[in-house]
């Protein structure tokens, strides 16, 4: 599973679920915006990839996860958080579903200089300064907050008050905000285990190689619930808790200089007005509220 | 090389990397690409690191390599020497022994290392057997590196000793030299003198495979470069981690000619009593 | 007087060719044997068989009452008593001339260095190359190699010395220094079984000469005997090739 990547360096600053936006923030001009938006589409003046389609890009090749795909990994099925708003994005902007095509690209290369071979990409990135400097980003589509997966047997799992926490092993993926939280709110004694993907990371977890994890509560929620398991398919890890938020949010990664980006914010607002956003977080990401809380830190 | 083959040589090394640099800095996104790998600041901050940021000091880091690099070549020796010496014994006792030092270095040299580094990363500590299990990432790395390893230069011995003439094993045996001491002071001498290109070749190697265990998470150069590239979306740690790299194994390559070429001289000029 | 070492019906095979079929032969105290015979008559392969460098398919090897075929018998330990020199020196190219010598006295047997230095030197002196001890074997010529060759094979003080085709290897004017060496020893008593083509010395130094042909003993008997009036036609026919 692709977690999250990135430093918190952006502050979103609020627990609402949107903020900033800059299209707009009354429902009137939200509605105008979108309007335009569409006709634009419709005379084949939205700035497309592949004209009449908008082409969508996620880390296909090393996986799609729940919460923010369907079961199955393929991205077309609108199940999903992230694959559901990627549709209600497109409809709101005039594209049809089957005018939607999905293409794979890696984490790693989203960044990397040229041109890109899709309008966005949604991969749950998060937005920060650096990164903004060299891709441009939407506004938010979800504001993150960090938790902690163990295995059930681990000592953490009782003892996690915020000097506790200081002493134990940890491993995140490389590049995630999990890792950045690591290790400028939790402040570890002992060295942090850095791995090229979560799946390594888990692989540590459960050898019994690093004591916990930290990872955004959706996807903390799915290892603990379905992902971490034993021979017997029997969970064994657990979300011990989760960390107010930091300011992280994710947001849709575009080309540099791509004016797309004004259109999708201006969907994004439709649909937060709407209520569209709402109610698919409440659908696919409601029952991450459930997560005990626990004390930060302070950095 | 006379003068003016010395003066046309130069001249066109001169030249050709002169076009090449030109080509880096005239193509069309030349300093894109030369703020991506080579960008000063970002040069800086990976040699120094900046934990503010979760950012490594790759020169620190760097020293994860070198030491690993260090107990692993020491270890590949012995462990490669010991795999070969089976292989080639005619002790009938042994004969388990050898067939099973020829499977395993069949096996170790075809498998990609990285897919070892998973299995005795991954593997050894997943099945919780006690101690064994309960290492850490860079113990179960240096295993890999050393496993692997020993199997390549296993067959670089195996080949320095084929190398030996049967001569010099009859002139031992005759002598009435044992097994272990024809080994030791006939054998072995002239091996391992026929060898030190092809086993310095192996020593590169895995001084450069040590950049591959930051997949059981260990921050060492490489590893703390790519962390550099997914905070910063900027690869100039990666040429850091080569600078840093090629600052150990070009001395350490031009280091082995000189003892070579002494060890010639040696050999050659007329020794006083 | 009671052999040093005997083979006795010694038979070889490599594959299904025979190489040695049934050879007996004596050797005593101080005496000097030459094996003649044409190449590919068996006479390396029975000094080998000699100092259990090759296995033998039949018979036994004698060594002062001992048979040698005893599966207890150590063959590091009998080399030390029968030591041999190869047609193609085989001096070790990364020890010194002196180390050369050496190795042997200080590894097998486990005496001094210091010792076994000033009797290494001594040998040295002998032949004349003490002052290149130091040298590595690579600057002398083929002769000098030879000549340390079996300077270190007799450093082991061995009860019989086994030389092979010792001079087959040599440019013809390098030769003599190692045959003049070879009757030094003769002199000197060695006990020696000498393979070889040089006839006249054979003749000169030799007490017994033994024709080998086609891996068996066709004739043996004093020099003179052989080169002068040979029974055999097989000598005969030997002798007038090579000569």
């Amino acid at each position: 599973m692709r977690g999250l990547k990135s430093l918190t360096t952006l502050a979103a600053g609020s627990a609402l679920v949107l903020s900033g936006l800059v299209v707009s923030t009354g429902s009137a001009t939200a509605t105008t915006a979108i309007a335009q938006c569409q006709a634009s589409f419709k005379s084949g003046h939205l700035p497309l990839v592949s004209a009449g389609k908008l082409t969508v890009a996620s880390d296909i090749n090393n996986g799609l996860y729940q919460p923010w795909f369907g079961a199955n990994g393929n991205p077309s099925t609108g199940k999903g958080y992230e694959s559901a708003l990627a549709y209600a994005i497109a409809k709101d902007l005039g594209i049809t579903s089957k005018n939607v095509k999905w293409t794979a690209e890696a984490f790693d290369s989203s960044f990397a200089p040229g041109s890109k071979n899709f309008d966005f990409d949604i991969n749950e990135i998060s937005v920060t300064a650096d990164r903004a400097q060299v891709v441009d980003f939407s506004n938010s589509y979800y504001n993150v907050q960090q938790s902690i997966v163990a295995l059930k047997t681990n000592a953490i799992v009782k003892h996690h008050s915020a000097t506790d926490l200081k002493n134990y092993t940890y491993g995140d993926q490389i590049g995630t905000t999990g890792l950045d939280y690591i290790n400028n709110h939790i402040k570890p004694t002992k060295q942090v285990h850095v791995y090229n993907t979560l799946d390594e990371a888990v692989a540590a977890l459960t050898a019994g190689q690093v004591d916990a994890i930290v990872v955004d509560t959706p996807t903390g929620q799915y290892m603990a619930a379905a992902q971490i398991v034993n021979s017997k398919n029997k969970t064994i890890a657990t979300q011990v808790g989760q960390f107010p938020t930091a300011g992280e949010h994710y947001g849709l990664l575009f080309e540099k200089g791509n004016t797309l980006v004004g259109c999708v914010n201006a969907a994004i607002a439709d649909l937060t007005t709407k209520g569209t956003i709402k109610s698919l977080q409440s659908q696919y990401l409601g029952i991450y509220n459930k997560v005990p809380k626990l004390t930060p830190i302070q950095p | 090389m006379g003068r003016r083959a010395a003066v046309a040589s130069s001249l066109s090394s001169a030249i050709i990397v002169g076009l090449i640099i030109w080509f880096f800095w005239r193509a069309p996104n030349g300093a894109n690409v030369r703020h991506f790998f080579l960008d000063p600041h970002s040069f800086w901050i990976n040699l120094t690191g900046d934990p503010s940021r979760s950012l490594y000091s790759i020169l620190r880091c760097f020293e994860t390599n070198v030491w690993m690099f260090m107990l692993c070549e020491a270890l590949v020796l012995i462990f490669g020497l010991g795999l070969a010496w089976l292989r080639l014994s005619r002790t009938p006792i042994l004969a388990p022994l050898r067939v099973a030092s020829a499977i395993y270095t069949d096996v170790f040299r075809g498998i990609p290392i990285i897919l070892v580094l998973f299995a005795v990363g991954y593997g050894v500590p997943g099945m919780q057997a006690g101690w064994i299990s309960q290492r850490t990432p860079i113990t179960y790395a240096c295993a890999t590196l050393v496993i692997t390893y020993s199997a390549y230069v296993a067959e670089v011995y195996r080949a320095g000793m084929n190398s030996v003439p049967n001569g010099q094993v009859m002139a031992a045996r005759s002598l009435g030299l044992s097994d272990v001491q024809t080994m030791r002071r006939v054998i072995l001498p002239q091996a391992v003198r026929n060898v030190v290109p092809p086993l310095l070749n192996d020593f590169i190697s895995l001084q450069k495979d040590t950049a591959l265990v930051g997949t059981l998470g260990i921050v060492e150069a490489n590893q703390a470069a790519h962390v550099f590239g997914a905070m910063e979306f900027n690869y100039t740690g990666y040429t850091v981690a080569a600078l840093l790299f090629l600052a150990l194994t070009i001395p350490m390559t031009r280091y082995t000619d000189h003892l070579i070429a002494k060890d010639r001289r040696r050999r050659l000029a007329g020794g006083t009593v | 007087m009671s052999a040093v070492i005997s083979a006795q019906n010694v038979r070889k095979r490599f594959g299904d060719h025979e190489v040695l079929r049934g050879i007996s032969l004596d050797l005593a105290e101080h005496e000097v044997v030459c094996l003649i015979g044409a190449s590919g008559s068996g006479k390396s392969t029975l000094l080998r068989c000699l100092n259990l460098l090759e296995t033998i398919d039949e018979g036994d090897i004698v060594f002062r009452g001992q048979s040698l075929t005893d599966a207890r018998i150590d063959p590091n330990l009998v080399r030390r008593h029968i030591s041999i020199v190869f047609q193609a020196f085989n001096l070790f190219p990364h020890l010194s001339v002196l180390d050369n010598v050496m190795l042997g006295p200080v590894r097998a047997l486990g005496r001094s260095r210091d010792e076994v230095k000033v009797e290494a030197m001594e040998l040295l002196e002998r032949i004349g190359l003490a002052p290149r001890a130091l040298e590595f074997p690579d600057r002398l010529s083929g002769g000098q190699q030879q000549r340390v060759a079996i300077v270190r094979s007799l450093a082991m003080k061995p009860d019989v010395l086994l030389l092979d085709e010792v001079t087959s290897a040599l440019d013809p004017t390098l030769v003599g220094e190692v045959l003049d060496l070879l009757t030094d020893l003769a002199r000197g008593g060695t006990t020696m079984l000498i393979a070889t083509h040089e006839m006249n010395f054979a003749r000169n130094v030799a007490d017994r000469v033994v024709f080998l042909h086609n891996g068996e003993i066709v004739e043996s008997g004093t020099p003179s005997q052989i080169f002068d009036q040979p029974r055999e036609a097989a000598t005969a026919a030997f002798l007038s090739r090579v000569n």
